[in-house]
């Protein structure tokens, strides 16, 4: 099996990302679109090798067949090239519509009682834009953030969240970033972090997910248990060119039962939730590295 | 400090599955994480994290301290003899 690997940092530099958002403060973002889906993807699909990484997902996940794969690849990397777009289109100042699901319900009792909550998303659609929209008045969000993201991205995210009551907590490789979790949460504020991805500790969870196993890290679940906190994933997915649904859904785990019990019971309803929503956007999956154990 | 020391060591064996490591060779000042020493990784902190909470009403106070505090299980029992509630 391949190591999963993945940079986990935005193509591109500072000068790039400056100019980017320059442009997007005059021009439409479907414009943009054309120009990636034209001249900037096939140039990636011929490059880069996520090309036989997504095309693998599609025939062997996902059961197309060889055309209809070749062609979802393409569809694929367009998407993650509107979604990186988009994430600058907002540090530009543009707004999408965004249609939030059971979020609000969920906020108003969680802002009311003492403990915060845990929010755990993945690597599809473009959970950056959850960050501008789902914003709590009266609890701190803090979300774990990859800390060898570019500078300028990270600028960008700081200026966003300036007037936000968000916290970005980098993960550093003294694990300082735990204490900052656990305080937060001892705090009783919400803590938001990915659950897809191996990232520090190797230690991890295995599931059948899309009719195979494949490895979880075993950290999110085992934050999240920390407490016996109330945990929701969220997932926003693109819906139409310029507008975004968030899903949200509770998962249920026994609180009174062991730790090692509660973190099986999590990830189990995690990845449940996270297969359906890629079943229902299999397009928008953008970890482009071997997921899964397979020969 | 010594009984301290010995009650941590046995409740961080427990709480990680330590089985192959024996109370004689689990040495007080050896560092928790990293090659040289008991060789625990982030998932690890958690869990000892809880135990503390759990076993010694300890929460930190602050996070910059974390590092510092959780470098062996000496430091631990120091911190934990300076501000347990239990």
């Amino acid at each position: 099996m391949a190591e999963q690997e993945w940079a986990g940092t935005t193509y591109g530099n500072a000068w790039m990302h400056k100019w980017l958002i320059r442009m997007l403060r005059h021009i439409d973002v479907r414009i943009l679109y054309l120009f990636v889906a034209i001249f900037v993807i096939p140039v990636c699909l011929v490059l880069n090798p996520s090309r036989g990484i997504a095309y693998r997902y599609f025939r062997r996940r996902i059961g197309y067949g060889r055309l209809k794969s070749a062609w979802k690849t393409y569809v694929n990397h367009c998407l993650f090239g509107q979604v990186v777009v988009d994430k600058f289109a907002m540090y530009a100042g543009k707004k999408f519509d965004v249609e939030v699901v059971n979020y609000n319900e969920f906020l108003e009792r969680a802002s009311r009682e003492e403990e915060g909550f845990v929010q755990l998303s993945a690597h599809v659609g473009n959970y950056e834009i959850a960050g501008y929209t789902l914003v709590c008045k009266d609890k701190r969000m803090n979300a774990l953030v990859f800390a060898g993201e570019k500078a300028s991205v990270m600028q960008n995210r700081s200026k966003m969240f300036a007037d936000t009551n968000i916290n970005m907590i980098a993960i550093q490789p003294d694990m300082s970033h735990l204490f900052e979790i656990d305080k937060a949460l001892a705090d009783g504020e919400i803590v938001s972090m990915p659950a897809d991805r191996i990232n520090g500790s190797q230690k991890c969870i295995e599931h059948d997910f899309l009719g195979a196993k494949a490895k979880f890290p075993l950290g999110p679940f085992s934050v999240a248990t920390m407490r016996g906190l109330d945990v929701l994933a969220v997932n926003v997915m693109k819906d139409s060119l310029t507008s975004y649904k968030i899903y949200v859904t509770p998962l249920a785990y026994d609180k009174e039962s062991s730790r090692q019990e509660q973190i099986r019971q999590l990830s189990s309803a995690y990845v449940a939730e996270l297969e359906k929503r890629v079943r229902q956007y299999p397009t928008q999956w953008y970890n482009y590295f071997e997921f899964w154990q397979e020969g | 400090m010594e009984q301290l020391i010995n009650d941590l060591k046995l409740q961080i064996k427990e709480a990680l599955n330590l089985e192959e490591l024996s109370l004689e060779e689990f040495d007080e000042n050896a560092p928790l994480f990293g090659d040289e020493g008991i060789g625990l990784d982030s998932i690890d902190v958690l869990e000892i994290i809880v135990l503390l909470e759990k076993n010694y009403g300890i929460r930190l106070a602050n996070p910059k301290d974390g590092r510092a505090i959780f470098q062996s299980v000496k430091t631990i029992a120091e911190y934990v003899q300076a501000n347990r509630k239990k």
